[in-house]
């Protein structure tokens, strides 16, 4: 899972997020917004986007199961084939945006840019954005879809804040940071946010950092009792790298469809540099990152976010990994 | 053969349309080839020099895939609007049929080898046009993803499809019957029927071609291809067992030679020289030539599919496509940032033959 993103590649983002929840809006906005970005959009649901564009192109969610059905081999075949055609365009475009169907499952879309040959060596997957109707999200709390949505994001957009109260609000944040405490939350009215927010995010790229709301380490309070949530890591010490490997490899195997998204910041024993990484199932990267600095504490953060994910089991195994 | 006859190519024709070359097709007779762009420009070019026709002006809306029928009559034309397009040609060519299918990239059309007939991939299905009558004939269904690849068996008897978990091949006496299924657990990216119909190759997208025999269920699966399979061209003529089938992945090709022993299946033979994505290939028509066009710049002529005996250059972004006129003696080209290049075979010296 090697996502460096190169010279000449195009970033991609994804948008998720529930049938009337605001992504058509966040759309219109992202094509008529003056950005400076030449904007492709692949559309999954028809009719919705308000603007006649050359390079909004609808696509039929098509799930490519390879490998036997694992999980992390899921691909979307529609987006391959038709980026294919989109890529023999792209001095027409400098930033991909593709809208999901409400009820799509964001794992194999996410997927696709990591496992296809093509889709690798000619584009970069900038950020998940997913857009969460403040009012009605209550109604869709239960749905598999929802509950990913929300964890595979790396911008989350709480949308129609000024049909609940603040109240209402609160509560709600809270019961999506401890569902997915990577990601950015922002509150909007009529999707209007900062295109800089949401497009040019970087946020698979392995250089950029972990961002770990300090207060939900301090948190314990997890009062929801959602199955899906985040872990988070933190410990000093440094890691021994071949007992790091062999449990990591372990946990993928065992715990990967569980897993949505991990990413960590480690120190190795022996190393003078940080070490990045991340995942998305059971599709794994990391590289050495800049040097630590000479004040700056050596520790390590890992963050998981998944589904029935057992913290104290984690934290046990993690710490096993210490030397 | 290869020593009696030297072959070599000149440039007779280059130029230049409006964006990434898509797609090409030679007249019956090989004396004009159309070209087609990602602008959207539609234009027919002659090998003498005559001044180009253009079909189509550049809209913006991408032409991915052109067809032209066997009785040189129809040419056929798709891309990312959805509109299938039909030119009758002649001195003057008339644009007879446009039939719009909203919301799909048409990026796959094929031509029965005998009938006026178009296969085109809408989608999950797959629809037959008969020109002549301007009607549909049928529609079926490919069903488990949208159709990656389409070609008629070389008598006209079957149709074949490709996609996700394999390919189906539908028998065109009765369109109604379940079509056959070649079954794969992968994505069937490109498939060819060798030109006697003995075989059905497929490249696939986990890194594997697999090769059925007509009337053996138990195909011969071929691995170690660096990425996906997605060129494959069968030698019109060959010397060995059976045709020869060429493969691309990466910038690698591969030519498999059949066994004399079924059991013993196809010895691969690399060819190695280019050094970026390999984008096209084809055999030269009634040789075992094989042209190969890479998005590093040049087109390599492997004499007899083994040693390269010229190197074509002139599309400095790399190239996209490549077409042998139907009698082998001239080549088409096009490039991704819009050049089109046609060579032609030098006339013998008059002498010992």
């Amino acid at each position: 899972m090697v996502n460096t993103p190169m010279l000449n590649t195009v970033p991609v983002t994804v948008l998720t997020g529930y049938l009337g929840a605001g992504k058509t809006t966040l759309l219109n906005r992202i094509l008529t917004y003056e950005h400076g970005k030449k904007v492709a959009v692949i559309v999954n649901e028809f009719g919705e986007v308000g603007i006649d564009n050359q390079l909004i192109i609808d696509a039929d969610e098509e799930i490519f199961e390879m490998n036997n059905g694992c999980i992390c081999c899921t691909v979307r075949g529609d987006l391959i084939r038709i980026i294919g055609n989109l890529m023999r365009r792209r001095d027409k475009f400098d930033h991909l945006v593709i809208e999901t169907t409400g009820l799509a499952d964001p794992a194999p879309v996410i997927q696709t840019f990591f496992v296809d040959e093509d889709m690798r060596e000619q584009l970069n997957l900038d950020a998940v954005v997913t857009v969460v109707d403040a009012k009605h999200i209550h109604d869709h709390w239960d749905a598999d879809e929802a509950q990913e949505q929300i964890a595979f994001a790396d911008v989350i957009l709480l949308n129609k804040t000024d049909l609940v109260s603040e109240a209402e609000l609160q509560d709600l944040e809270t019961r999506i940071r401890s569902m997915n405490i990577m990601a950015k939350v922002y509150r909007t009215q009529d999707a209007a946010i900062e295109m800089n927010d949401i497009l040019g995010v970087k946020a698979f790229d392995l250089n950029r950092a972990l961002e770990v709301d300090p207060q939900f380490l301090d948190e314990d309070a997890h009062e929801h009792d959602e199955t899906v949530g985040s872990i988070a890591l933190v410990e000093a010490g440094a890691v021994d790298a071949e007992k790091l490997n062999a449990w990591l490899s372990e946990l993928l195997q065992t715990q990967g469809p569980n897993i949505f998204r991990m990413k960590g910041i480690l120190n190795l024993e022996g190393e003078d540099d940080r070490f990045v990484f991340q995942g998305v199932h059971m599709l794994f990267d990391g590289s050495p990152d800049r040097p630590w600095k000479p004040q700056e504490p050596r520790k390590n953060e890992l963050v998981f976010i998944g589904r029935d994910l057992d913290e104290t089991q984690l934290k046990e195994d993690f710490r096993a990994c210490l030397v | 053969m290869s020593g009696l006859r030297k072959f070599s190519l000149k440039q007779a024709r280059r130029g230049q349309l409006r964006d990434y070359g898509t797609a090409l097709a030679w007249t019956p007779d090989g004396a004009q080839v159309a070209m087609a762009s990602a602008a959207g420009e539609i234009v027919l070019i002659s090998l003498d020099g005559a001044p180009q026709q253009v079909l189509q002006e550049a809209d913006g809306q991408s032409i991915d895939v052109l067809a032209m029928s066997p009785d040189g009559q129809f040419l056929a034309a798709g891309g990312q609007a959805g509109t299938l397009l039909i030119w009758r040609l002649g001195e003057s060519p008339e644009l007879i049929s446009r039939l719009d299918n909203p919301r799909t990239w048409l990026d796959h059309l094929a031509w029965h080898p005998q009938r006026n007939e178009l296969a085109m991939g809408l989608g999950s299905y797959v629809q037959i046009w008969d020109a002549d009558a301007a009607e549909v004939v049928t529609t079926v269904m490919f069903e488990s993803s949208s159709v990656l690849d389409l070609a008629w068996h070389p008598e006209g008897t079957q149709l074949a499809a490709g996609g996700h978990q394999g390919i189906k091949v539908w028998n065109c006496q009765d369109w109604d019957e379940d079509p056959q299924i070649y079954e794969l657990p992968t994505v069937s990216v490109c498939l060819a029927w060798s030109a006697n119909g003995e075989y059905l190759a497929s490249g696939n997208m986990d890194r594997t071609l697999v090769v059925w025999a007509m009337g053996n269920p138990y195909p011969w699966q071929m691995q170690g291809f660096p990425g996906k399979v997605r060129d494959l061209a069968w030698s019109e003529f060959w010397l060995g067992e059976a045709p020869l089938l060429a493969s691309s992945s990466r910038e690698g090709i591969v030519i498999w030679h059949k066994h004399q022993n079924d059991d013993q299946g196809w010895n691969p033979q690399v060819l190695e020289l280019h050094n970026a994505r390999v984008s096209a290939i084809a055999f030269q028509p009634q040789t075992q030539l094989l042209a190969s066009a890479s998005e590093d710049g040049s087109i390599c002529l492997w004499a007899d599919a083994i040693e390269v005996v010229q190197l074509l250059d002139g599309a400095e972004a790399g190239f996209s496509a490549l077409a042998w006129n139907p009698s082998g003696t001239a080549l088409a080209a096009l490039g991704q940032a819009g050049d089109w290049l046609l060579w032609q075979q030098r006339r013998p010296k008059t002498g010992f033959f």
